[in-house]
C-alpha cells in the first residue's frame, strides 16, 4: 500500500530524514516511536506531502507522490490525517467539519453529505454533537470528530501524529477505541504514539525512528520484548 | 426652541449636513475600494513570491511613510499634472482614501490572515482541498472575523480623514464650515457643531466595536 524508498527531507541545510525505507501492507498497523525530534512528524507528513520531499520515493496505492505530474489534492483526499492538536475548523459545526471535504471535492450535495457523515458521527460516539461547535467540546472529543472528518473523505490509509498526546489521561482510551476499531476494520493506519500500550496491542510492526533513520523495526514482541539496537534499549528504557 | 433653531449653533446645520453627506460618501466609497485594495496587497504581502511580496510592500511603505496631505496634493494636482487630466475633486477624494486607507487594511488583512492557525491550512490541505478552497473556506472565514474590529477603527481614522479634503475645495463639512464662518463671524458656533456632527458617528462606532471585541475575545 504504501512504499517509501531511501526518503529524504531537509529543511535547509539540516537533514531531518536520511535516507527512511518502509514497506507498509494493506490492513497493516505500523506504530512508529522515537524520541523527539527524531524525524516521525515529519516522516508522516511526507506521506500526504504536507512536507515537499528533497529526494527518494514515495508511492502509495500505486502512484508516485514524487512524480511532478501527480494530482496532489487528489492524492491527500485519499490520505486521512488526524494531527496532534486536532485542528478542527472552529467557525463550523461539527457536521460541516465533517462534511466540507465531501461537499467541495466529492462534489456531494449538503444532503447526501450530511447522510454520510451522520453515521461516522455514531462511530466515534458523537451522535449527539452534530450541531455544536469545536469549542464546546472536550479534547477527546474533538479528536473523535478530526477522526471522523478524515473518514468522511473514505481515505485508504489513515496518518495519525500523536494523535492522544494532547489529551488530558482519562480521556486518552475513547480515542485509543475508536482508532483499535478501525484498525479491526482493515484500515490501513500508520500511527506515530508515544502510547507503548496501544503499539503493543494494535500494532502489527513498530518502527524506532532515531536520528532521522528507521534504527529497528519489527513486531511489537520483538521491538518491546528484544530489542535489538542499543538506541532502542535505551529509549524503551526510559519510556516504558 | 424658535430660540435655539435661530441660534448661531443651528443656523449653519443645513450646509453641515449637506457636508457631512459628501465626508460620509467619500470615506463609504474610499473604504470600498480601500478594503478590496488591502485585501490585494495583505495577501501580496503574504505571498512567497518576491516581485509580488516586494511591490506590496513597497506600496504599503510609501503610502504609511507619506502624509495623507502631501498624498491628496500628490493626487490631485500631482496625477493631473503628470497625465494632463482635469481630475475631478471628488474622484481626486475618493482615490486618495482607499489608497491611504488601503495600506493600512492591507497590513489588517495581513495580520489577521497569519494569526489564523497553521494547523488549519494543513488540516484543509490533508483532506484534499486546494489551497485557494482552504483559503477561501476555512482561513478567510476566521481572518475576516478578527479584521472587523481593526476595519471599524480604519472606518473612524477615514472619516475623520476626510477632512483634509478642504484643502482642496472638497465640499465636505470641513470645508463647508470654513465657508460658513468666513461670512459669519461666528467659527465658535460653527466649528462647535462640525465636531459634534463628527462625534456623533465616531462615538458610537466605538462604542459598538468595543463590544464586538469584547464578544470575539471569549
Ligand atoms: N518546518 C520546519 N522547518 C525547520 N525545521 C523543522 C521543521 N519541521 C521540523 N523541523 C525539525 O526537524 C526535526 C524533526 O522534527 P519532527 O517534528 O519530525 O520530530 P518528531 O520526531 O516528530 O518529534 P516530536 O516527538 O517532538 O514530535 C526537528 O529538529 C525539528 O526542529
Ligand atoms: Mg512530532
Amino acid at each position: 500500500m504504501i512504499q517509501v524508498k531511501d526518503l529524504h527531507k531537509s529543511f535547509g541545510k539540516l537533514e531531518v530524514l536520511k535516507g527512511i525505507n518502509a514497506n507498509i501492507e494493506e490492513k497493516e498497523v505500523v506504530c512508529v516511536i522515537g524520541p523527539s525530534g527524531s524525524g516521525k512528524s515529519t516522516f508522516l507528513r511526507c506521506l500526504n506531502l504536507l512536507e515537499e520531499v528533497t529526494s527518494g520515493e514515495v508511492i502509495i496505492d500505486g502512484e508516485n507522490l514524487t512524480d511532478p505530474k501527480i494530482d496532489i489534492n487528489s492524492i491527500r483526499s485519499r490520505v486521512g490525517m488526524v494531527f496532534q492538536h486536532f485542528n478542527l475548523f472552529p467557525h463550523m459545526t461539527v457536521l460541516d467539519n465533517i462534511t466540507l471535504g465531501p461537499r467541495k471535492i466529492k462534489k456531494m450535495s449538503k444532503s447526501e453529505a450530511e447522510a454520510a457523515a451522520l453515521p461516522l458521527l455514531e462511530k466515534v460516539g458523537l451522535s449527539d454533537k452534530a450541531s455544536v461547535y469545536p469549542d464546546s467540546l472536550s479534547g477527546g472529543q474533538k479528536q473523535r470528530v478530526a477522526i471522523a472528518r478524515a473518514l468522511a473523505m473514505e481515505p485508504k490509509v489513515m496518518l495519525f501524529d500523536e494523535p492522544t498526546s494532547a489529551l488530558d489521561p482519562e480521556l486518552v482510551g475513547d480515542v485509543l477505541e475508536v482508532m483499535q476499531d478501525l484498525a479491526k476494520e482493515g484500515m490501513t493506519m500508520v500511527v506515530v504514539t508515544h502510547e507503548m500500550g496501544f503499539a503493543k496491542e494494535v500494532g502489527n510492526r513498530v518502527l524506532f525512528m532515531d536520528e532521522g533513520i528507521v534504527m529497528e523495526e519489527g513486531s511489537p514482541q520483538q521491538i518491546f520484548d528484544n530489542p535489538q539496537n542499543s538506541r532502542t534499549q535505551s529509549f524503551l528504557s526510559k519510556v516504558l | 426652541m424658535e430660540a435655539l433653531l435661530n441660534s448661531d449653533y443651528m443656523k449653519p446645520m443645513p450646509y453641515l449636513l449637506e457636508g457631512l453627506l459628501y465626508t460620509l460618501l467619500i470615506t463609504f466609497v474610499g473604504l470600498f475600494f480601500g478594503f478590496v485594495i488591502g485585501a490585494i496587497m495583505g495577501f501580496g504581502r503574504l505571498s512567497k513570491n518576491k516581485l509580488i511580496y516586494g511591490l506590496s510592500s513597497i506600496y504599503v511603505e510609501i503610502i504609511r511613510g507619506t502624509p495623507l496631505l502631501a498624498q491628496i496634493l500628490f493626487i490631485y494636482f500631482g496625477l493631473s499634472q503628470l497625465l494632463d487630466i482635469n481630475m475631478h475633486k471628488l474622484v481626486a477624494a475618493i482615490l486618495a482614501i482607499a489608497l491611504n486607507a488601503g495600506a493600512y487594511i492591507a497590513e489588517i488583512v495581513r495580520g489577521a490572515v497569519h494569526s489564523v492557525d497553521k494547523g488549519q491550512m494543513e488540516a484543509g490541505r490533508s483532506i484534499g482541498l486546494t489551497k485557494t478552497q482552504t483559503m477561501r473556506y476555512i482561513i478567510w472565514p476566521q481572518a475576516f472575523k478578527r479584521m472587523i474590529p481593526p476595519l471599524g477603527n480604519q472606518f473612524v481614522i477615514s472619516l475623520k480623514d476626510t477632512s483634509l479634503f478642504s484643502a482642496i475645495a472638497v465640499g465636505e463639512m470641513v470645508y463647508q464650515a470654513k465657508t460658513y464662518y468666513a461670512t459669519t463671524f461666528t467659527p465658535f458656533e460653527t466649528l462647535s457643531m462640525v465636531c459634534l456632527l463628527y462625534l456623533v458617528i465616531t462615538i458610537p462606532t466605538s462604542l459598538y466595536l468595543r463590544r464586538i471585541e469584547r464578544r470575539l475575545d471569549v
